[in-house]
């Protein structure tokens, strides 16, 4: 498993705002795929796009309701077109079958083209654990290997880096003159990799989609790794989360359509591989043997609550991350595990430990601008609260001097709210109290936890003289229908 | 405690633990599973006729849609045509290497003689069943410059040439030489996705293979991994050009 | 103006406006009157729950609720100045009392009487426009909540557009969150700030005089940084610029 370090969300998000090699970074979040995103959906009309997302959120609620039918019937077509499919309940067992199948055939040099089930499983340090040469050829993935990094986002795992940094760590490990012009530095990774490629015995790709009927293993890119991946070397060996299967390749289109537009804005992506099985004998070339491995390793837990169930119909495209104000300042690795961003607070706290990521789920000002941008309509904003009331309930194992004392105060704050007398003479007080921090108008210090963050960077307003319930009371109440 | 057996029986007695659901439990179908073959082939019937009624109407809409998406689109009228295009992006490339895939279409329009005189070294896909001539046939296919495909398919819908599997093609022709040129028969011009779908479906279903590798090629091989900034050509072709043939 | 439907409304006040902005809840009812609404206030109203809820506290938020739809039980109408505690009435309540048939339905009878203020006026009163006149530059900021829970949007826009010699000019990325979240803005700061920096550079980048919302809490996060960076603008409930009028 890859290392889980949501632990340390508060400090990493306090660097990464910090940071200003970051915020440069991150700051065409917004603008650049985001934006790309709102004009393919402006051009082929809202009205248009909203009918794909709920064919797209229908054909996932049906499939995941039936999961195991459509494993088994996904198995079965695979099986009877050559392939080998297997099932890993967790990291362990996934990553034991990729290891018996590497020292069962040999392997030296493995390709992969991206996968983020393999970050979560830790893959490439077992393979290099087995002595395989082990090469990621996504230009981000290549680019975050050589760093000794891990993906900062779903779509584009190096966007946490600037162009700048991306030619000092070229200079760094390839021993290549610093260049920061981004074609050169494309070029280099393709020369590099070519080879690589071409003598690859092993390719490991992920799987955007899985189609039933046809036991098919459907791949999205851009770049043509995927391609090269999945038809170069002898052995191709697919590995991905149990979600990914739909029924039909008529159900494909509707994704294809969604998918490629919700990521990048693009139309559809440079390549779509839709590989079923090994390389059939009349096949001029591709891989001998094809093996599908299919991991659960903690979706049971989503699976299991129906109220988390809808997290599993993600298709990992990043526009809530895109879109994400939260995600938009603190970047990527602040959220400490594979999947960052609006659906990775949900993903994982589920996958790894919830009481460990207790913070994900509370990193957010539920504004809803995730669940607007999902292609499949996911409540995130709805699951984030069930998270919530999952960590604070009294058997919870989140324990903490903050939690005790979150639990007082809101014990407290519903006795208070039910007892209006309490409240109005706690107002009369504090109406008196604040008399010592008024400063032209408004309270710009306070010394008390938590209005002493409040004030940080912001003002209050005064207390008013009378609140409204008292200006009711005192004149609004009888001058009823006086303006008729 | 169940003796539950093969590890993919226990993967699917978890789920089905998860969903609340027992062994065998009927599903509900959705439509188009539950499509039998003949509905399968009174669709595609329906479709090859609309299809041909517009022709024209789909090259136009190809054309467009392909532009957009990085392709040099050409309309060559004949085989001199065929042959002018191919010689230009020779000559702007500086290549005469050349591998093509042996695909039905080069039947209809022999394009080696031709490209032959013009001073290229022609490589066809031909099958071979001997590990050496595997191994000399990919290091050929490395070392051209262009890679000359057909096309079973074109969607007007995203700009897209699709290639299926089969004996004569190579995975390799379309996706390892930096420049990659496809012949388009306008006849196998497809409207959008579904179409491509409800016809592989078909095949499928008749009992034919659905084939290892079913590819779509829309536009050149890009990123946009460094800043958001697109790179055109990273591991696949750097320029493609469709030809649309009568 | 005269009452031709006899509508009686109640004002849910929201505890920010009592305590902090009561002059916007005046406003409220100010132009409920001039649009000839019969207004009331039920005074034992407590607070909506949603800083519990939002903060995993479900048990105690349905404490409070149970209170607040009590306190609203004989309402036909419930007009709320807030975007977010009318998301709170709307969208969450009745999930609140999935497990009870009972308080389910009473939930739901509730949400369905509940109307964000410039929502009661476009959908239900049927009005564009309030006879009211403001001074300056106005732009106007969209709360999350209103927006995306309750999907109000060009109601409040065409109010102010109503509004007599108005002038205004857009609030750019006006639908994204100002940073407030409730507790979030205490409890991650720092990246609260950071948000809360963006809309502060994009509402200065306007060069208004008032800055206008349907959402207080919005408006003393962003109002509070405008003061704090030493700006004139000033922030403003929609309600009270319909209720201003020229004299």
């Amino acid at each position: 498993m890859a290392e889980i370090k949501t632990k340390n969300f508060l400090a990493s998000s306090q660097m990464a705002i910090k940071d200003p090699q970051l915020r440069q970074a991150l700051e065409k979040v917004g603008t650049g795929f985001d934006g790309a995103r709102r004009e393919a959906i402006e051009e082929i009309s809202e009205a248009k796009w909203e009918e794909w997302r709920l064919k797209a959120r229908e054909i996932k609620e049906h499939t995941i309701e039936n999961l195991d039918y459509y494993l088994d019937m996904l198995y079965t077509n695979v099986t009877k077109a050559g392939g080998h499919v297997h099932f890993a309940r967790d990291d362990n067992e996934a990553n034991a079958i990729v290891s018996k199948l590497v020292e069962a055939n040999n392997i030296q040099i493995a390709t992969k083209s991206k996968s983020m089930v393999s970050e979560e499983l830790g893959l490439n340090g077992v393979l290099e654990s087995l002595g395989v040469d082990v090469y990621e050829t996504d230009l981000g993935e290549y680019i975050i290997q050589l760093a000794g990094e891990t993906p900062s986002h779903l779509v584009a795992p190096a966007l946490h880096k600037t162009k700048g940094q991306v030619a000092s760590l070229f200079q760094d490990k390839l021993g290549i003159p610093y260049n920061e012009d981004i074609e050169a530095m494309a070029k280099t990774a393709r020369e590099i990799l070519r080879d690589k490629f071409l003598n690859a015995d092993l390719g490991i790709s992920g799987a955007n989609f899985l189609v039933a009927e046809t036991g098919s293993l459907v791949i999205i890119t851009n770049e043509g790794n995927g391609r090269l991946c999945t038809s170069a070397p002898r052995i191709h060996i697919g590995i991905t989360g149990m979600e990914k299967v739909i029924p039909s390749l008529e159900d494909l289109a509707t994704f294809l359509r969604l998918l490629p537009r919700s990521a990048t804005g693009q139309r559809l992506t440079s390549y779509v591989s839709i590989v079923t099985g090994p390389r059939r004998v009349t096949d001029e070339d591709g891989p001998e043997q094809f093996h599908l491995i299919i991991v659960d390793n903690g979706r049971s837990k989503m699976l299991a609550d129906p109220k988390l169930r809808e997290a599993l119909y993600c298709i990992r495209c990043g526009a809530c991350l895109n879109i994400c104000p939260v995600y938009q300042k603190v970047g990527g690795h602040a959220y400490g595990w594979v999947y960052p961003g609006p659906i990775g607070s949900i993903v994982t706290p589920n996958l790894t430990v919830l009481q460990n990521a207790k913070d994900l789920p509370f990193a957010s000002s539920l504004c809803g601008a995730c669940r607007e941008a999902c292609p499949i309509k996911i409540n995130i904003p709805r699951m984030l609260l069930n998270l919530r009331e999952e960590l604070v309930q009294p058997n919870s194992n989140a324990n903490s001097t903050s939690k005790f004392s979150e639990d007082i105060a809101a014990k407290s704050y519903t006795k208070l709210m039910k007892h209006p007398g309490i409240l109005k003479l706690g107002t009369m007080i504090l109406t008196g109290l604040q008399k010592p921090f008024l400063k032209g108008g408004v309270i710009s210090s306070v010394p008390i936890p938590p209005l002493s963050i409040w004030t940080r960077s912001r003002d209050l307003p005064k207390l008013p003289d009378k609140t409204f319930h008292q200006i009711w009371k005192d004149s609004l109440k009888d001058n009823q229908d006086n303006n008729g | 405690m169940k003796n539950l057996g093969t590890p993919k029986d226990i993967f699917l007695e978890s789920i089905r633990d998860c969903l609340g659901k027992n062994e065998g439990q009927p599903v509900i179908q959705r439509g188009n599973l539950s499509q039998s073959t003949w509905e399968l082939q009174q669709l595609s019937e329906d479709l090859r006729l609309s299809l041909n009624k517009d022709i024209d109407g789909l090259t136009t809409k190809l054309s467009a849609t392909a532009e957009a998406r990085g392709w040099n689109v050409h309309h060559p009228v004949n085989m001199e045509g065929i042959l002018d295009v191919i010689s230009e992006i020779t000559k702007k490339w500086g290549s005469t290497d050349i591998t093509r895939t042996d695909q039905e279409v080069f039947y209809e329009y022999s394009i080696d003689s031709g490209l032959s005189n013009l001073g290229c070294k022609i490589t066809t896909i031909a099958r071979t069943d001997l590990q050496e001539d595997r191994i000399r046939l990919r290091e050929d296919i490395i070392s051209s410059g262009i890679g000359i495909t057909g096309a079973d398919y074109a969607v007007a819908e995203t700009g897209s040439v699709v290639i299926l599997p089969r004996k004569g093609l190579s995975r390799l022709v379309s996706v390892v030489p930096p420049v990659h040129i496809a012949l388009v028969r306008k006849q196998d011009i497809l409207r959008s996705l579904d179409d491509v779908f409800l016809l592989r479906r078909l095949d499928y279903h008749l009992g034919n293979d659905m084939g290892s590798y079913l590819n779509f090629i829309t536009g050149p091989s890009r990123t946009a991994d460094i800043e958001q900034t697109i790179v055109i050509g990273v591991h696949g072709p750097k320029e493609v050009h469709m030809l649309l043939l009568d | 103006m005269v009452n031709p439907k006899g509508i009686t409304a109640s004002l849910y006040v929201t505890c920010i406006v009592d305590q902090l902005y009561p002059q916007v809840g005046v406003s409220v009812v100010n132009v409920l009157r001039k649009l000839g609404v019969h207004v009331e206030f039920p005074v034992d109203q407590s607070c909506c729950g949603q800083p519990l809820f939002n903060s995993g506290y479900v048990s105690q938020a349905r404490e409070l609720a149970l209170r607040v739809i009590e306190s609203f039980k004989d309402s036909e109408y419930i007009v709320v100045p807030s975007g977010s505690c009318a998301a709170m009435f709307r969208e969450f309540y009745p999930g609140l009392f999935e497990s009870d048939p009972k308080l389910h339905k009473l939930a739901q009878d509730f949400s369905k009487k509940v109307y964000e203020f410039s929502e009661f006026l476009v959908e239900v009163l049927n009005v564009n426009q309030v006879k009211s006149s403001s001074d300056g530059l106005h732009t106007f900021h969209t709360s999350c909540h209103m927006l995306r829970e309750l999907g109000v949007k060009n109601q409040p826009l065409s109010l102010l557009e109503g509004v007599q010699g108005i002038q205004t000019v857009d609030l750019p990325h006006r639908d994204v969150c100002c940073g407030f979240g409730g507790t979030f803005s205490v409890k991650y700061p720092h990246i609260s700030e950071a948000m809360l920096s963006d809309k502060v550079d994009n509402v200065l980048s306007t060069s208004c005089d008032i800055l206008v919302s349907c959402d207080m809490s919005c408006l003393m996060n962003i109002g509070g940084a405008l003061t704090r960076n030493k700006s004139e603008i000033k922030v403003k409930h929609l309600a009270e610029i319909l209720d201003e009028e020229s004299s």
